[in-house]
């Protein structure tokens, strides 16, 4: 006869509100095998925890269960518990009676009903249940960080500065992301690439740090401390071990003028490039589609002027296995850029702004290049439709964001910030000028942001108007802006020489592909899910998995050097352990009823699932059986399920407990 | 719709509008059904959608009389077809609102005593020709193409307008007209208030502040080089047709400002262009019944107060 306590938690309301506990407690009570059931309002404080360990030592018992929120929250919380008050720790189970239970409902009597229904089964499973080990696992302390913007450099900057390898790959020819495209940053107005290059520069001089650029992560085999992970090395059609970065090739090649995406489409560059002359490596790529070389085979100019004979049309994508123990996600974000509506997106375009189809209509990435000094006008501000010095400029907030007609309800978070330190960069280059913002609210929270943005305002002589714009079209060489001012209560219209639009920060093109290969969840804007909103900001649910920057939602400078160096301190951590401990939910073989069909081995999504001989004691081969890996082991019991025999079982989960569980109700 | 080879075939709701102001839209609606070889079938005692006025007043009384006119056209085969782009927004409104609201659904069912057919699928004259028919159907069947006529296309407020109502197209940023236009052969420009509104039911009320709006409009079209305007709401062609002629008297002179504030400000707002040409209004239908060889007579032209007629002869079209 078993002796489990059962322990109800009140969740402060979140679960007495609709769950009667007293009497889960009460009902818990009368189950037999269980010696002790009690309720208590916060069973994951302190007093609560002493409780549990009380219980254990007054009433002797041999298994616990913690009627409460999801294992998912305090599982671990309990089996801690439940460890150091002489237990083993796999005797503890939680009754998921919150979010399977209290939040889901609103009758109290049927919600009551239910949850003692679920303490009942899960008693059960806790009979039933077994004493495990932990498996220990060995950790490869060499991390890899994907993304080279300023999440990705910072997060391998850090790591790489304690002591630890670093794998970067970046899918773009350079890394900087874009932080390197920025003109000055909010709210210092210190200049973008002043800051930016020297860590670029740092990242590629970094003893421990392995750059890949023009590289893209293929495939991710493995699990916490043991990655395997297939990286792309996308061809480049330059040897990077011959290259010098002289920049001949580029100077010599006749094709000059393909758009450069550095610059949003508005500077030239030839189809032998690096990205911007700070770029880091300083090796240019082919860009094969634009190379009169690759579409005709009539040119090979660079690979003549190449001195040290760099340029290589030969060149094949190739492919690198990495083994790293822990993963840096770190891809950012792109812009809002649909004027219309595309046929398989939720997201509804602007085509009533004119964005796409009037030149002088721009987004804030091109603003940013048209007042960098690196940028295509050198620093001037000029527009792109006749290169005349704009008098008037609109600025729009919010196009995209917080706009659930439009399909995106969330708020971009940097947009109020970078465009009155536009409406400033423009009014210290056009005197004259004059600057309109249309703005919804002015969203500044952070060190010295409300006071920046005042500062537009007040010194920098910038109108705010606060109301939306509903269309814009040509006239002449102005662009008129109809639009209305709620305080006022008045239609607006502006004849502006230049509109730019603060557009939406969306996740990145194949964020979702990335996630898939990852095996870590995103929102339905293809952001990266956290594993907790607020207590693990910076960790993904899937072990072993970090998150920086952009990718996991909106974000500015500062909050993303932050997060990038929260998820490098968070990879130390798990690399200061040389083995890691693992759930021993894992698929055991019984290997005297295994009859090697191997049915198991062809349903593991895991590739857990080895051939294992059984030879006599001549050596003769007797059988062919199974074998779990145990640190591949998934634990998601797909084989327990399929295995036609009955002889692969999943600790934790086995066929014993959960057979109790249903004949409990 | 009907599917497969079997003829299309709807219901159709006209509005009080084309049998009295709007007498032209129906007319022509019917001859361009007729020549494509689309069956349409009048709703059989129908009535007021409740229009402006009764959502105006009552909202509860503008569900109902939908709700209701939405059962009598269950009576009839096949979805049910609307010309009158208020109509429309007033049967799409009712549906819309009364799947989202139970209580209200179950007050309108009271007042209807009987229950309200919201799956009824109810199309605009529009997607019907575009998407249903389809556009290149639509282009094949064309007997004379409307070559060389410059068209300014007004979808005006309710034709895809609010969000998620009227399903027709892009809210603010729609083609459907200008994809029509094209395949009827005509040239479709490109032109900044086709989406304003002409002042609407203000005509009656407040007719200074339609006059403006409707100012703007036909500016607007004519600065783009547009031959005509076309439509498909009895009420915009109302404000830009009727009017037209009663706008001209009052911004006669040029003046800078194009298009000044539309509310509480006194600012004159005139053309810039010393050209005052008249603009024929058509209704979308008259000009795709033309190119599809209906008999101009047949079309209602001579019910319109500008006449296109003479714009046609110079493009060859009559």
């Amino acid at each position: 006869m078993s002796r489990i306590g059962v322990f109800v938690c009140h969740c402060g309301e979140n679960i007495s509100r609709t769950v009667d506990v007293e009497r889960v407690a009460k009902a818990a009570g009368e189950i037999p095998g269980v010696a002790f059931s009690c309720d208590y309002k916060y069973m994951c404080s302190d007093p609560g925890q002493s409780l549990l360990k009380k219980a254990v030592a007054e009433h002797k018992l041999d298994g616990v269960l913690v009627a409460a929120c999801s294992p998912r929250m305090h599982e671990k919380t309990f089996r801690k518990a439940t460890e150091s008050a002489g237990l083993n720790p796999y005797l503890c189970e939680m009754a998921n009676i919150r979010e399977h239970c209290s939040w889901v409902h609103e009758d109290r009597e049927k919600a009551t009903e239910k949850a003692t229904d679920i303490v009942k089964l899960m008693v059960e499973r806790v009979r039933k249940g077994k004493s495990l080990a932990p498996i220990t696992v060995p950790v490869t302390k060499r991390a890899l960080v994907i993304g080279g913007g300023i999440a990705g450099i910072q997060a391998a900057l850090d790591i790489a500065d304690a002591g630890h390898r670093v794998v970067l790959v970046e899918r773009d020819p350079s890394i900087g992301g874009h932080m390197a495209q920025l003109s000055e940053t909010f709210p210092t107005l210190d200049c973008s690439q002043c800051i930016m290059t020297p860590k670029m520069v740092d990242v590629a001089n970094h003893p421990n740090i392995t750059l890949y650029t023009y590289a893209e992560i293929e495939k991710v085999d493995g699990y916490i401390g043991n990655f395997q992970v297939t990286v792309k090395h996308k061809a480049r059609s330059v040897d990077q071990s011959k290259c010098t970065g002289c920049g001949v090739c580029m100077t010599k090649c006749p094709k000059k003028k393909i758009p450069n995406e550095f610059d949003q489409g508005h500077g030239m560059r030839p189809a032998i490039y690096v990205p911007f002359p700070q770029a880091v490596p300083n090796t240019p790529v082919i860009d094969r589609e634009n190379c009169t070389m690759f579409q005709s085979g009539k040119c090979g100019v660079c690979a003549k002027v190449c001195g040290p004979g760099a340029v290589d049309y030969e060149q094949q994508d190739s492919f690198t296995v990495e083994d790293v123990g822990a993963i840096v996600v770190a891809t950012g974000f792109k812009l809002y850029t649909i004027d219309r509506k595309p046929d398989d997106s939720p997201i509804q375009g602007y085509g009533e702004f004119g964005y796409g189809t009037i030149p002088d209509v721009i987004d804030g990435l091109t603003f940013e290049r048209l007042a960098s000094a690196s940028g295509p006008t050198g620093g001037k501000i000029l527009r792109p439709s006749d290169g005349k010095e704009p008098k008037q400029v609109v600025f729009i907030q919010c196009v995209g964001s917080r706009a659930r007609e439009k399909g995106i309800s969330y708020c971009s978070k940097v947009c109020c910030m970078y465009t009155a330190k536009h409406t400033m960069l423009y009014h210290h280059k056009v005197h004259d000028g004059q600057a309109y913002v249309f703005f919804m609210d002015a969203r500044t929270p952070g060190k010295g942001y409300d006071e920046f943005w005042r500062r537009a305002v007040e010194e920098e002589e910038a109108v705010y108007i606060r109301g939306m714009v509903s269309r814009m079209y040509q006239k002449g060489d102005k662009i008129v802006v109809m639009g209305s001012d709620i305080q006022v209560g008045v239609q607006v219209e502006i004849e502006a020489d230049l509109v730019v639009l603060a557009t939406a920060v969306q996740a990145q093109d194949g964020a979702d592909l990335l996630a898939q290969k990852l095996g870590i969840s995103y929102d339905k804007y293809n952001f990266y899910s956290e594993a907790h909103a607020k207590l693990k900001p910076v960790e993904c649910a899937t072990a072993g998995i970090y998150l920086a920057g952009a990718c996991q939602g909106p974000k500015d400078i500062p909050d993303t050097v932050s997060q990038a160096s929260a998820a490098a301190a968070k990879v130390m951590t798990l690399f200061a352990k040389d083995q890691l401990e693992r759930d021993p939910v894992v698929a055991k073989v019984n290997e005297k009823y295994c009859v090697g069909c191997f049915a198991c081995k062809k349903v593991c999504a895991y590739g857990a699932i080895e051939e294992k001989e059984i030879r006599d004691r001549q050596g003769n081969l007797v059988k062919k059986v199974a074998y779990v890996n145990p640190g591949v082991c998934g634990g998601c019991g797909t084989c327990q399920a399929t295995c036609p025999s009955k002889s692969i079982e999943l600790d934790g989960y086995t066929d014993e407990q959960i057979m109790a569980m249903i004949e409990s109700l | 719709m009907t599917p497969g080879k079997k003829k299309l075939s709807y219901s159709y709701y006209p509005g009080c509008s084309l049998h009295a102001s709007g007498r032209e839209y129906d007319i022509s609606t019917r001859a361009l059904f007729k020549a494509l070889n689309v069956g349409l079938k009048e709703v059989p005692d129908w009535f007021c959608c409740g229009a402006t006025p009764a959502h105006n007043v009552d909202e509860l009384l503008s569900l109902s009389l939908c709700a209701k006119n939405l059962s009598l056209a269950d009576q009839v085969e096949g979805d049910l077809a609307v010309a009158c782009a208020a109509c429309f927004s007033r049967l799409k409104t009712t549906q819309h609102h009364l799947k989202e609201d139970a209580t209200k659904r179950k007050q309108v069912e009271y007042a209807i005593d009987g229950p309200a057919s919201l799956n009824k699928p109810v199309k605009h004259i529009l997607e019907i020709l575009a998407r249903e028919y389809g556009l290149a159907k639509l282009e094949e069947s064309v007997k004379k193409p409307l070559m060389g006529l410059k068209v300014a296309a007004y979808y005006g407020c309710l034709l895809t307008r609010p969000p998620e109502v009227p399903e027709l197209d892009d809210c603010e940023d729609p083609s459907i007209m200008e994809d029509i236009l094209r395949a009827l052969g005509a040239e479709p420009v490109k032109w900044s208030h086709r989406m304003e509104c002409c002042g609407a039911n203000f005509t009656l009320s407040r007719p200074g502040v339609v006059l403006k709006l409707s100012n703007a409009i036909l500016e607007s079209a004519r600065l783009a080089g547009a031959d005509c305007i076309m439509v498909a709401c009895p009420l915009c062609h109302g404000n830009l047709d009727i009017r037209q002629k009663e706008i001209k008297e009052a911004f006669g002179a040029p003046d800078s400002t194009l298009f000044g504030s539309i509310f509480g400000s006194d600012l004159p707002i005139a053309n810039t262009s010393e050209d005052r040409r008249d603009l024929p209004i058509f209704y979308i239908t008259q000009l795709a019944a033309l190119a599809m060889g209906v008999a101009s007579q047949s079309l209602g032209f001579e019910s319109v107060i500008i006449d296109p007629k003479p714009l046609l002869r110079d493009k060859q079209l009559l």
